[in-house]
């Protein structure tokens, strides 16, 4: 398909307004000859942009394929793209005030690979955008039924706990999923994000600044008197929040302007911004982590926020608006329904660090002040103003209880199926993975750490805004407790994986079943019995198998996987030098040999499929029962 | 599967590397030594400073790395100042390099690196290899993250 015909002038246009502003400052430079080169380049320039942005449009061509979006563009250098459905994070679409304007519309896809949007479609009209959205997500889950028919289950599940809505089918009608509101944000409460938004970028870009110019100021300071010289300074510091603060609510009022979150089958859609319109969609399947943020204020109002993280955003991207989807501003127990909406997460009780630990950040909160006391003292030696060195030597009075305060607000928690990691005081953030996304576990001890026997542990996720520094961190737990934690983590992540594994294949049994799922939440003992019964089947075909070694045992999943045993060998050290174990035999042979051990072992009436069950034994279940239903054909037959 | 050690011979590499670092640190001090500003005895000072810290720190980086290839995971316990222990589940393995800078390939050492899709520890590399440690290594973690066989988390 097509970009909209739009979007030629437009990305000419867009393109060449930087040129503009060039040769604007030629023609008034250069008055007598300036304008008509201006005019020549100008117009050069314009049509060329054209020509090219009409080549661009020409090239550019993306389709929907069964199961991959595939763009092809580039008039230079061409690029044939795929990107397979199921690998699609999100889908946002933005139309700034132009684009509104002349009715286009840019779709970016987004995956987790790579360092900046894979697919970007810039432009096409609203309508196409919202088709291009709704149909990748509906081509998805028809590509993936077990997967989404499980989440749909799971869900239910998770409805049924928290009968926060009317069961609205997720498995029912795949094409076009009823769009249910989570979120519409309120009057009041878009009055209050803005009110509480607080643009630090200005102050900090200040203090930058003045960090530099202060032996230039310094210069000037001892002829001002010391009572105009506080006066000037409180007048501008609080000029200076006032205008941070004016700048952030308006930022933050256009941004989440009108934001609405909703659930359509299985992914979210959000929607916001008064100039430029956002919109997009998130798979719920591809939510890595979740984040629960509140201030002093926030938590005083009873407010939170709350952001949803995918692995789609590379790091910098959408750095301004943060998260795509965030709820900017909630009561807390909304967001908290909300959250659980997403992730059936429990009801929190955090373990808090040892209280001994409150001691490591008093002395760390009293350096601090000694180095400012510190400072305050140089400048006034340096300046000889006989100031109040001594006077920031006040703040060792919150010294206590700004360490209180910190070990109060830090904390994890171990859900059924989630790690709540809480930290911050000033910014107090929980940070909800479950078990599942756990990418790595990380445990870490610095050296002032080890003095006070704690460590911190990190769950690591894919999630993007890790690279922020605020990932699932349990900060200074005794260490017994931290390795505890970590080895828990990493035992809940293997069940977890495994339970998925179960899922995935419970649901591929009743493929083409439509019933079955809908019935939801049938516990796995299900699937465990028709295990059972397949393997108790597999048994009395009496199946070339038999001479496979590794079919006599059958784990309780129903996969079988051959064993690679972790061997003891010592890598560091050459390979012929060390005792191999095992390993240097080859124990597992591929599935080539196998099937040629098979082709030879075994009699004239083994078939392909029977080949199937016995060699390709770590594919899965699946497999396996599609052999077996053509096993059952032939018994019939 | 018993806790392994680097090869020895790593330990050529990273003091290496300290000598250079502390080389570098060193030449702003010898830069003032010349233009007059600082006595003598500083940079070769500083120097001594520099080279002792960063080759005690080489060593006893080397003292305490280790890993171990456990029934789902990885482990990694490294790091002198910072102790680090790194546990990289198998299934989360996305997939694995051996690898020999200039430095390694002289000394005869390679390395290797294991990628998750995490956004921290995004890349976890095993220094101290043999060539044939480290091609083993990855064979053997691809072999176990295929049998690990997980969903993809992303």
């Amino acid at each position: 398909m097509k970009l909209a015909p739009q979007s030629v002038p437009y990305r000419a246009l867009q393109k060449v307004s930087g040129i503009v502003v060039v040769l604007f400052f030629v023609v008034n430079n250069n008055p007598d000859w300036g304008f008509a080169a201006a005019t020549a380049v100008g117009a050069a320039v314009v049509l060329a942009a054209f020509a090219y942005e009409v080549a661009y449009y020409r090239r550019f061509d993306y389709e929907l394929t069964e199961d991959t979006l595939d763009i092809s563009s580039g008039v230079i250098s061409r690029r044939e793209r795929e990107i397979p459905y199921r690998r699609i994070q999100n889908v946002d679409v933005s139309r700034s005030v132009i684009q509104r304007a002349i009715g286009v519309a840019a779709v970016d896809l987004e995956t987790a690979g790579g360092s900046s949007t894979e697919g970007s479609i810039r432009f096409v009209t609203p309508d196409e955008a919202t088709r291009l959205q709704r149909e990748v997500q509906r081509r998805k889950s028809a590509g993936s039924g077990g997967e989404t028919r499980s989440e749909g289950a799971d869900r239910a599940e998770s409805e049924a706990g928290t009968g926060a809505r009317p069961g609205a089918g997720a498995g029912g009608d795949r094409i076009g999923p009823d769009e249910e509101e989570l979120f519409a944000i309120s009057p009041g409460e878009l009055a209050l994000v803005g009110a509480l938004s607080f643009d630090g970028r200005l102050i900090g870009l200040l203090a930058f600044l003045s960090s530099g110019s202060v032996p230039v100021l310094s210069s000037f300071i001892p002829d001002a008197s010391a009572v105009a010289l506080t006066a000037t300074a409180i007048v501008g510091v609080g000029g200076l929040f006032l205008v941070s603060w004016v700048l952030g609510a308006g930022v933050a009022f256009t941004n989440y302007y009108g934001f609405r979150l909703s659930r359509a089958g299985d992914e979210l859609r959000y929607e916001r911004g008064l100039f430029r319109r956002y919109s997009g969609s998130i798979p719920t399947e591809k939510v890595q982590a979740l984040r629960i943020a509140d201030n002093p204020a926030k938590r005083a109002l009873g407010y939170a926020s709350l952001s949803i993280e995918t692995a789609g955003y590379a790091p910098g991207q959408g750095g301004d608006q943060g998260s795509q989807a965030a709820v900017p501003i909630a009561a807390t127990d909304r967001v908290y329904r909300l959250a659980r909406e997403v992730e059936s997460f429990g009801d929190p009780r955090f373990n808090r660090p040892p209280k001994r630990i409150r001691w490591r950040y008093a002395f760390r909160y009293a350096i601090v002040v000694g180095v400012l006391v510190g400072i305050a003292f140089g400048v006034d030696w340096y300046l000889g103003a006989g100031l109040p060195w001594y006077a920031p030597a006040a703040l060792l009075l919150a010294v206590p209880p700004a360490a209180h305060l910190k070990w109060k607000h830090r904390g994890y928690w171990l859900g059924e199926d989630h790690l709540l990691a809480r930290n911050g005081f000033w910014s107090r953030t929980v940070t909800v993975v479950p078990y599942y996304r756990i990418q790595n576990v990380i445990d870490t001890r610095t050296v002032f750490q080890r003095r006070w026997d704690v460590a911190t542990i990190v769950a690591d996720t894919a999630g993007s805004s890790s690279i922020a520094g605020s990932d699932a961190a349990a900060v200074d737990f005794a260490t017994d407790e931290a390795v505890e934690l970590r080895e828990t983590l990493r035992e809940r992540l293997r069940v977890a994986v495994v339970d998925r594994r179960d899922r995935r294949d419970r649901f591929e049994w009743f493929e083409g079943d439509v019933d079955g799922p809908d019935e939801t939440g049938e516990p796995i003992s299900e699937a465990d019995a028709r295990i059972g019964e397949q393997t108790t089947a597999d048994g009395a075909d009496g199946v070339p198998s038999e001479s496979d070694e590794s079919e006599s045992e059958i784990p309780d999943d129903g996969v079988i996987r051959p064993d690679f045993a972790g061997s003891d060998r010592d890598y560091s050290e050459p390979a012929e030098r060390v005792d191999t174990g095992d390993y240097a035999v080859d124990r597992h042979p591929s599935d080539i040999h196998r099937e040629d051990e098979n082709a030879s072992g075994e009699d004239e009436s083994g078939n392909e499929e029977d080949d199937k069950v016995s060699g390709e034994d770590e594919i899965g279940a699946r497999e396996s029962d599609d052999a077996d239903s053509a096993d059952a054909d032939d018994a019939e037959k | 599967m018993t806790t392994q050690t680097l090869h020895p011979r790593v330990q050529i590499v990273w003091v290496l590397r300290a000598v250079l670092i502390a080389a570098v640190l060193t030449a702003p001090f010898a830069g003032a030594v010349y233009f007059d500003r600082l006595p003598e005895w500083v940079p070769v000072a500083a120097g001594a400073a520099f080279l002792v810290l960063g080759v005690a720190h080489a060593l006893l980086r080397y003292r305490r790395w280790s890993y171990e290839i456990r029934e789902d995971a990885l482990y990694l316990d490294r790091g002198v100042v910072t102790q680090v222990r790194t546990t990289v589940p198998l299934v989360r393995i996305q997939h694995v390099d051996s690898r020999r800078g200039p430095v390694e390939r002289g000394v005869g050492l390679a390395s290797c690196v294991v990628y998750t899709a995490g956004s921290r520890g995004a890349d976890v590399r095993i220094p101290g290899l043999t060539p044939e440690g480290a091609s083993d290594l990855r064979e053997e973690l691809k072999r176990l993250a295929i049998r690990a066989d997980g969903e993809d988390a992303v």
